[in-house]
């Protein structure tokens, strides 16, 4: 075992993440014994429906747990962005381009309140998380005037956003997300945020005093998280049509469940995308197959919980095995 | 000298890269104090964490009492009376002195914690001792040297049979080794096996009975530290002698131009009205007791804690320092006294910290150029003599010395024109402490200029140009090279204690 983890190849890849790959394609045998015609297209395209939005949502959230930090508003956050945009969209008559902004827009904002408040006031991120929830969720409620907002159908004016997700069969949400966890994966590990982002969560004040601004850095994490819920939302509207205001909160805990399988560490300075990437993918098929099996979401909600505690269990004894 | 306690045979333990020990042989008797010494990396810290179980040795034998042993963590070991003081200091910053102590016994009063029991028992533990630390206060409020004096207490408040003191004096006061080897001294009458590891040679010399010098994880030889000399002990560890001349004058002139400026600066509680000046080309050592001071001094310089008032001059202009952004900016680095605090990025790699205080100059667009980073931090690898498999090694795997070298040539890639070296050769061994001295005195000689914080008098007196002497936060004199002994500057520290 300590052999094979010297392997170069293996070494790159990262031991861990062809262990969580290798559970993937356990856990996605099993679902195709238990359920037939689980291989089937329709599975597939609702997995990856599911995919998408929840993969922007965990990319996000990697940088935030990357710097010691969590945000629980991202599921609400979600919400908020497309309920006021989708608002916006149907009341006022903006062109779908502009909604689009602003979707994303307000997830940014909501990412950059949050880190102003951890980074300059030394709010706690689990206490400023909590709050903002219920702000998305309140400023969603007050501005739809809690209605329903439905976007646009595909053949409806402006449904072209839709394209997005999909085109025909051809699953271009995917292809986005893939891009863009390539893309979070550079800004991680081969840029100045990246590298800041990740030493801030692994010793702040050695980094601070090496004469880098820790508190702008550590603001830029929470608003890379945000856009990235803004940019989650266009999706999952593009999935779901409808949206309510109120909700969002359980796609904080599969966010963060997935982020946390992947390997990202919950104490801070260790993250990997690749393993966010691997975790959506488990998070996905494991609701696919629930509800598939005709069990309710209650019992997914039970499931990832303990996915969430077993992962965090073995992310923290390893550390203890370290020391 | 009693019986042998304590036996290890033939241990071997490699690490992913590295072969950290190779079949090395270690005794312990009772009533002895036995010097470990060796290299930065040569292995003596992993020695004794598998000695006490946090390491798992892959083979070779552990004697202990008679008994063929084998700890499987540190609780076992504690239990069976082997206890060590880590090198890195492990205390819990938020909790008071006594939790601490106690952490993981705490007495008990019902269901809950016998505070009072605690805080009684801590302070009789000190009183014994005859240290000075408040039991109720916070452990992050202790100045370095006080942790370490509470590591040592926890230490002794076992039931302990072989005490291992794994570079306990690297940041302690010269008051407060002499009150560290009076318990030595103490321990060992009881008849206690002690195992001593540092890198000072006097201090080797005073205390203990034998030394056993380890290079490159390997056993090398024990001799008995009375017939042997201190020449002959670095020629064991190092393969070559280096000689240690002091300074006799100041190699800066006196007409050099002055780069940093301090007027009446004033932080905090420890740093009143202090002023001094710096030249082009010198180093300027800082000494005083522990706590005197002089790294809240270069904190407040630094930016990193806020000032109350003063002015500094950079190059005649006057300059205004919040934060240690600021003081980077205007080319000063600050290189820690606590390295594990405040100078390395444990868990992440070597080539990460290098560049961590100049990463603009790695950067090709947005993107890092790993190549050029690479490049840079095995240069100074190779400059430093850091002992690591390679660059993208996580710093938490490289031993202590190694840690500060790696802290260095973060500051070195900076380039900074004002660097303050806050006791640069903690923990670093012999060879590579000259390494370091040559090294400073080539930046010297390049133009750049060093305050130098040490309480090492040795250190101070073989370095400096000039001499700032700090007493309970304020500047108590100044003494050029050429007049400067270790009394005069002893006097001058001490000036308003006794
Ligand atoms: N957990 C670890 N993982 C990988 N390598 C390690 C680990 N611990 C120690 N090493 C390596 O083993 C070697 C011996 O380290 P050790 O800490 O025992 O040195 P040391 O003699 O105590 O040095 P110092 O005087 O600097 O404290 C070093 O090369 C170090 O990099
Ligand atoms: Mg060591």
């Amino acid at each position: 075992m300590g052999k094979l983890k010297q392997n170069p190849i293996i070494k790159q890849l990262g031991f861990n993440r062809i262990i969580l790959f290798l559970v993937m394609l356990f856990i996605y045998l099993i679902f195709c014994v238990l359920i037939p015609n689980f291989l089937g297209l329709s599975h597939v395209m609702s997995m990856l429906n599911y995919v998408c939005f929840l993969g922007f949502l965990a990319l996000g959230v990697t940088f935030v747990i990357a710097t010691g930090g969590i945000d629980f508003s991202i599921g609400p956050v979600m919400f908020c962005c497309a309920l006021i945009s989708g608002y916006t969209l149907n009341q006022h008559g903006v062109p779908m381009a502009a909604a689009l902004v602003i979707c994303i827009l307000v997830g940014t904002l909501f990412g950059g309140f949050n880190g102003y408040m951890v980074a300059y006031w030394d709010v706690p991120p689990f206490i400023i998380s909590m709050a903002s929830m219920n702000i998305a969720k309140g400023l969603a409620s007050v501005y739809t005037k809690t209605t329903t907002v439905s976007w646009p159908q595909s053949a409806d004016p402006g449904g072209w956003f839709r394209n997005f997700l999909k085109v025909g069969n051809v699953p271009v949400g995917l292809i986005i997300f893939l891009i863009a966890a390539v893309v979070c994966s550079v800004i991680l590990n081969n840029t100045k945020p990246g590298r800041y982002i990740l030493g801030l969560g692994s010793n702040r004040e050695a980094v601070r005093l090496s004469g880098v601004n820790t508190k702008k850095w550590e603001m830029i994490a929470y608003i890379i998280c945000g856009t990235l819920a803004g940019i989650a939302a266009i999706f999952f509207a593009a999935a779901y049509s409808t949206v309510q205001p109120g909700y969002g909160d359980q796609y904080n805990n599969e966010a963060i469940a997935a982020c946390v399988m992947g390997g990202t560490s919950m104490i801070g300075g260790l993250a990997s995308i690749g393993g966010t990437v691997i975790g959506t993918l488990i998070i996905a098929l494991i609701q696919e197959g629930i509800l598939a099996m005709k069990l309710t979401k209650d019992v997914q909600l039970i499931i990832t919980a303990i996915i969430v505690i077993a992962a965090v269990y073995i992310d923290v004894s390893a550390r203890r095995r370290k020391n | 000298m009693g019986e042998v306690i304590l036996e290890m045979k033939q241990i071997d333990k490699s690490f992913p890269g590295v072969h950290a020990l190779d079949h090395v042989d270690f005794n312990v008797r009772r009533g002895e104090v036995h010097a470990l010494m060796g290299e930065n990396g040569a292995g003596k810290s992993t020695l004794m964490k598998v000695l006490t179980g946090i390491y798992k040795k892959d083979s070779g034998s552990i004697i202990y009492e008679g008994k063929e042993t084998e700890f499987h963590n540190a609780k076992e070991a504690q239990d069976a009376g082997v206890i060590i003081v880590h090198q890195e200091l492990n205390m819990v910053g938020d909790l008071t002195v006594a939790q601490n102590i106690f952490l993981g016994r705490e007495p008990r009063k019902g269901l809950g914690i016998d505070d009072k029991k605690m805080i009684k028992d801590s302070r009789e533990l000190f009183d014994h001792l005859k240290i000075e630390i408040d039991p109720m206060e916070k452990m992050s409020d202790l100045t370095v040297g006080k942790q370490q004096m509470c590591e040592i207490a926890k230490a002794i408040s076992h039931d302990a049979k072989v005490i291992i003191f794994d570079e306990p004096s690297a940041a302690l006061t010269e008051k407060e080794i002499e009150d560290l080897f009076i318990i030595i001294r103490d321990l060992k009458k009881r008849q206690l096996g002690i195992v001593y590891i540092s890198h000072r040679m006097d201090e080797i010399k005073q205390i203990t009975d034998r030394v056993t010098v380890m290079r490159d994880g390997t056993y090398i030889g024990t001799l008995m530290t009375k017939e042997s000399t201190k020449d002959e002990i670095i020629n064991m560890m190092v393969g070559r002698i280096i000689y240690e001349d002091p300074k006799q004058q100041s190699a800066c002139p006196p007409d050099a131009p002055i780069v940093l400026k301090v007027e009446n600066l004033n932080a905090g509680k420890m740093v009143k009205n202090v002023s001094f000046e710096l030249r082009k080309g010198e180093i300027l050592g800082f000494s005083g007791l522990m706590g005197a001071g002089r790294t809240e001094t270069a904190r407040a310089l630094f930016g990193a804690d806020p000032k109350q008032s003063g002015t500094i001059y950079i190059n005649g202009e006057k300059v205004d320092i919040k934060s240690p952004q600021d003081a980077v900016k205007y080319g000063i680095g600050y290189l820690s006294e606590d390295r594990k605090r405040y100078g390395v990025v444990v868990g992440r790699s070597v080539a990460e910290n290098t560049t961590m205080a100049c990463l603009d100059n790695y950067l090709k667009g947005f993107l890092i150029n790993k190549r050029a980073e690479k490049n840079v931090s095995d240069e100074y690898i190779k400059r430093l003599a850091t002992k690591t498999p390679n660059s993208e090694e996580l710093v938490m795997n490289l031993s202590g010395g190694n840690q500060q070298k790696v802290v260095i040539a973060k500051w070195l890639a900076r380039d900074c024109d004002i660097l303050i070296f806050d006791e640069p050769t903690r923990g670093i061994d012999v060879g590579a402490k000259n390494e370091i001295y040559k090294l400073m005195n080539q930046l010297v000689s390049e133009g750049k200029s060093i305050i130098m914080i040490s309480s090492e008098m040795t250190e101070i007196l073989r370095m400096s140009d000039r001499i700032v002497v700090m007493c309970e936060g304020e500047i108590k004199g100044e003494i050029d090279i050429s007049e400067a002994t270790s009394e005069n500057i002893m006097d001058k520290a001490t000036r308003n204690i006794s």
